[in-house]
């Protein structure tokens, strides 16, 4: 076994325990620093999941779409790969952040769901966008066709976020419900707030983080047992 | 430049000669109008203007469908594929010869579905604006059929390829649809304030803008080998 081959797994293990560690640390400040929102109450804090799960979703899309076009470019199958995976680990993010905003809708606005919000809007677009890229890849066969149609599928998705973002921002007008988290004097919200959200936000990544490599081996060990299967059938 | 004038021409003649997509697309158009109208009541109209008005974006976001499901089938079904891809032109001329006929071809489509859309829907002389509608349809369509034309070369060669491109393609006929609902119908009168003629066609325009740069770019990787 060589470098590389040792490099990976303590990659992933170095990752897996600051998730763990920072996982704890974000439910610890939220159930029991964090002080409690006096309009909404103790059910304000699904905030600190829903927020950075949220985010954590646009991270990875954004992620998978930059793998996408280094492929398209260099033709590195590695890099299908690293395109693929943050784009599934997308979809879990996303539903999560999909059941979790319904969830808080449901408790501050009373309706599991309001078509007037325009980030519940966008939210719904790209998630669709990243189901039918699925739905794309599954329908053609392995190989470097299927991780061209990929890329370019997830490319044309860097440009379907801003105009998501902006055609529902102009079109829906009666935007006053949603809680702002961010405006342009800064984070919206009380010190300690904002420190917990940080510390949400961290574990989320990092788990985010965490998931892709292991999901990246799995995947990569996939591969080369099939290539030892087809070469073992050939054999015999 | 001749490349492209030559596909266009190509994919214009096979369609007058053949009539296979636009008598579909005229017919599905009036069809679902009336679908529409019957579906929003048959003498009372549920919702007014404005539902009809949304719902016209509707039936134009699912005839561009047919559109783009048959672009590029008789490359496939005749083998023309080989003969483009040998030739020694820009492969984007491919597909910028196949979004000018599909916006051809749209164009067409609607030229007979606004009149109808007036006869059918439209009462107590409350309208939107024609010039408003007329401009975000030609925007939209040429986004639709920029995007459509990607979209089809990339599922030509994939199976069930009629179901996978409706499917890849209405995510991106989402902020399209909301935008231009919004702008026809806020020029419905009377008009108090709402979504700006002006700032509905900038969107329109600047989903062109984006779809004409990636579909000018992308389409060399699509259709390779």
């Amino acid at each position: 076994m060589n470098g590389s081959h040792r490099a990976r797994p303590d990659r992933a293990t170095a990752a897996a325990t600051a998730a763990a560690l920072l996982m704890a640390l974000a439910l610890a400040m939220i159930f029991f620093y964090v002080p409690t929102d006096v309009s909404e109450g103790y059910s304000q804090r699904i905030f600190y999941f829903h927020v950075p799960i949220a985010l954590t979703t646009y991270f990875l899309f954004t992620w998978g779409a930059v793998n996408g076009a280094r492929f398209l470019l260099s033709r590195d199958m590695s890099l299908d790969l690293k395109s693929y995976v943050p784009m599934h680990l997308g979809v879990i993010f996303g539903s999560l952040t999909l059941v979790t905003g319904s969830i808080w809708a449901n408790i501050a606005w009373g309706t599991w769901w309001f078509w007037g919000d325009t980030q519940l809007t966008t939210f719904l677009i790209i998630f669709l966008f990243n189901c039918a890229y699925f739905m794309l890849r599954f329908s053609v066969e392995a190989g470097e066709r299927r991780a061209i149609f990929s890329a370019v599928y997830a490319v044309l998705g860097v440009g379907l976020i801003p105009l998501s973002v902006i055609g529902v921002h102009v079109a829906q007008t009666n935007d006053l419900i949603h809680p702002i988290t961010f405006n342009e004097n800064g984070a919206n919200m009380d010190g300690s707030m904002f420190l917990t959200f940080l510390v949400a936000l961290a574990a989320m990544i990092t788990l985010s983080v965490t998931m892709y490599l292991i999901e990246l081996r799995g995947k990569r060990i996939d591969d080369r047992l099939r290539a030892i299967r087809r070469l073992a059938g050939g054999e015999a | 430049m001749r490349a492209y004038r030559a596909l266009l021409r190509k994919d214009l003649l096979l369609e007058l000669r053949g009539r296979e997509l636009v008598p579909a697309m005229v017919v599905f158009v009036v069809g679902a109008l009336v679908l529409v109208r019957l579906g929003l009541g048959g003498e009372r109209l549920a919702g007014g203007t404005r539902a009809a008005t949304g719902l016209l974006w509707v039936v134009v976001v699912f005839t561009s469908m047919l559109a783009l499901v048959r672009s590029f089938a008789q490359e496939r079904e005749h083998g023309i594929w080989d003969g483009l891809l040998s030739a020694p032109a820009d492969r984007s001329a491919i597909w910028a010869a196949r979004a000018s006929a599909t916006f051809l071809f749209l164009g067409v489509t609607q030229a007979v579905a606004l009149p109808l859309f007036w006869l059918f829907f439209l009462q107590d002389g409350r309208s939107p604006s024609l010039a408003v509608l007329a401009a975000a349809l030609a925007l939209a369509d040429l986004g639709v059929a920029m995007l459509g034309a990607l979209l089809a070369g990339l599922v030509s060669n994939v199976r069930a390829r009629e179901v996978l491109l409706p499917v890849l393609f209405l995510p991106f006929a989402l902020p399209l649809v909301s935008v231009a609902v919004r702008m026809s119908v806020d020029s419905i009168p009377p008009q108090n304030g709402g979504l700006g003629a002006l700032q509905g066609l900038g969107f329109l325009a600047l989903y062109d803008t984006i779809f004409a740069l990636l579909g000018w770019a992308l389409f060399e990787y699509v259709v390779e080998d």
